[in-house]
């Protein structure tokens, strides 16, 4: 690997870690499209902030470009508390407007700008390396790479300072409130945040792929854990293997970094989102067919418990009378020989005393909704587990 | 008369412009264990959370043992509405019941041994010390209340606001919610509750507060919990057959 090669991906990792932190509460406030907005509607803030500097990478632009992302989420929700139009509306409203301003600015003065919109929507990290930081003439790296990295540090140190009154502001704001912890401090504070990520990631990887690397790790952690910390690493993890992967992707089909990037994002969600342990659409899908069965197991198990006449507890019988296919009798008979709840002499099944508990418990909990005594039948049975 | 643990003075709330709350006088003194009821619409949630800070009124004032709501916060905790909050949300029971210590903890600082031990207590009060690690989404209705009033519990305040506690729980959680609330006023606590069913207000409560926007009435159930509070309060020919 050259040098150019290990910059590139270093950048794309750093880029991918600090969209990861904010993009995990994002996803949990449900405000994965306010990021998108912020993303579009810096553009404004960036173009005037580099008529004013003439260097897309100085600080000053940086924070013109990020209060150009505030400014959108005030208008957003001044427009929505009009109660005039819903949130999802204001942000359709709101980020294509100023999103235009700067497309205007950019094409009325291109001629003397180095910016173009194509640069803005999908970045170009394969340049990064060559704008150099030099400090006394001495070459310490990517000018990117020392914007993006001081961005990180900051997330980080906010992240640490401020896990608990993240965390309670996005799970219960009118306790936090309760409490003295502002929740709208806390929400001003996570969009600027993300609006100085987006800008400083902006550059790099673009106004498309900053949303994907904020959205889609959250969002895949998000079907894989219940732990609020576990989800902000796996989301790191996931945005560095996409950042990377997509780099060695670009590579090999000579495509675009940031296309690449994007698409193991895409590749990434797809696959947990079908095979996560419990949340993933396969694990549901099993767990549905569990419970039909569970259902019918218990149907079949009072069955017997309500008929001690001979007749109606004969194998063949059972087909008929409690009108069931051929195949789903004998699942169901499977699964409580196995679970031993019955017992089948000459053909005749009968209840033991392990399958007669477990009817009355069973439908005990039907009728009186009480949790307290299934806890234990929850491990061995889907159908208690809500 | 006892102490006054919350005054409510000329207190009007208003969503948009339009008024939810007028002109509200109340006084709450310590010890009692408060029903607020009224129909939808009320505004019985907006009182709560008007008192708390939560929603900021256009007039009026409240104050809690005669001093304003921020100087007394940690005197105070509150139970949310249990749809209020996305429990979906990657946590365990013991994680949430933990939120409750972050109040005396401040900014920045995180809880420790001692606040695990208290949230540990509390959810052991609430009967919920087995589900302790399992995550919110898992737990039935009735659990997830039980696991709000432990969070509330483990702020150890001394007086306490809930709403709607008893929504969409079983009997049982029911019962043992009330035991506990019950257990709360004993020990000279404060609580004021948002409830829906009039049938339970005699039996639960010993005082109540009937609101229509403004305020019908407040003051001992046994003085004031009458048909004709409830047909102020509710508009029409309100019978209710109180058990003596």
């Amino acid at each position: 690997m050259s040098n150019a090669q290990i910059e590139i991906q270093l950048i794309a990792c750093i880029v991918a870690i600090a969209c990861a932190i904010p993009g995990t509460f994002l996803v949990l406030r449900k405000m994965a499209m306010i990021s998108d907005a912020i993303s579009h509607s810096i553009l404004p803030g960036i173009v005037v902030g580099f008529f004013i500097t003439q260097d897309l990478n100085s600080p000053l632009l940086i924070l013109l470009a990020a209060f150009t992302g505030i400014i959108t989420v005030v208008l957003v929700e001044y427009i929505q508390k009009t109660g005039l139009v819903k949130e999802d509306t204001a942000i359709g409203l709101v980020f294509p407007t100023l999103f235009s301003i700067g497309v205007i600015l950019i094409a009325k003065n291109a001629n003397d700008v180095h910016l173009d919109v194509d640069a803005v929507l999908l970045g170009e990290l394969a340049f990064a390396p060559f704008d150099r930081l030099r400090i006394s003439g001495v070459d310490v790296g990517p000018k990117s790479l020392w914007i993006i990295g001081s961005i990180l540090l900051i997330t980080l140190g906010l992240l640490i300072a401020f896990f608990k009154e993240l965390k309670i502001s996005t799970f219960d704001k009118g306790l936090a409130a309760s409490l003295g912890f502002s929740p709208i401090i806390i929400h001003y504070g996570l969009m600027t945040v993300s609006s100085i990520t987006t800008v400083g990631a902006f550059d790099a990887v673009g106004a498309i792929l900053v949303v994907a690397l904020m959205i889609a790790p959250a969002a895949s952690a998000y079907l894989l854990t219940t732990d609020l910390k576990l989800m902000i690493i796996y989301s790191i993890c996931f945005g560095v293997f996409s950042a990377i992967s997509g780099y060695w992707l670009a590579h090999g089909l000579d495509a675009s970094i940031a296309g690449s990037i994007t698409t193991m994002l895409g590749i990434l969600f797809l696959v947990i989102y079908l095979f996560a342990p419990n949340k993933g659409i396969i694990a549901i899908l099993y767990r549905e067919k569990q419970q039909r069965t569970e259902v019918s197991l218990l149907t079949f198990l009072l069955h017997l418990k309500n008929h001690k006449e001979i007749e109606e507890r004969h194998v063949n019988h059972l087909n008929e009378h409690i009108n069931w296919q051929k195949v789903r009798s004998k699942t169901v008979l499977d699964l409580a020989l196995k679970n031993n709840m019955i017992s089948i002499d000459k053909n005749i099944v009968s209840l033991t005393a392990k399958g007669d508990e477990f009817t009355s418990q069973a439908i005990d909990y039907i009728i009186t909704n009480e949790d307290t005594q299934i806890e234990d039948m929850k491990d061995d049975f889907f159908l208690f587990r809500g | 008369m006892n102490k006054i643990a919350v005054k409510v003075d000329d207190l009007t709330v208003a969503y948009n412009y339009k008024p939810v709350l007028w002109d509200i006088d109340l006084e709450i003194p310590e010890g009692v264990l408060m029903a607020i009821v009224g129909p939808n619409g009320a505004g019985k949630s907006t009182l709560i959370k008007s008192i708390l800070g939560i929603l900021k009124p256009i007039a009026g004032s409240v104050s809690i043992y005669g001093k304003s709501y921020k100087k007394q916060r940690s005197l105070v905790a509150y139970v949310p509405q249990k749809g209020s909050v996305d429990w979906d949300f990657p946590t365990t029971a013991l994680d949430v019941v933990m939120m409750g210590t972050y109040g005396s903890l401040g900014w920045i600082k995180r809880p420790g041994i001692k606040e695990k031990k208290s949230a540990l207590e509390a959810l052991e009060k609430v009967g919920m010390l087995p589900f302790k690690n399992r995550q919110i989404s898992q737990l039935s209705g009735g659990q997830q209340q039980r696991i709000f009033l432990a969070r509330a519990l483990v702020q150890n305040a001394s007086i306490y606001f809930m709403d709607e506690p008893f929504q969409g729980v079983d009997a049982t959680t029911e019962i043992a919610i009330i035991n506990i609330l019950k257990e709360l006023r004993k020990a000279n606590k404060t609580v004021i509750v948002v409830h829906h069913d009039l049938q339970t207000v005699p039996e639960y409560f010993d005082w109540v507060t009937f609101l229509n926007v403004k305020k019908i009435a407040t003051g001992p159930v046994k003085d004031i919990f009458n048909d004709d509070n409830l047909t102020k309060t509710y508009g029409i020919n309100y019978k209710v057959s109180i058990q003596e």
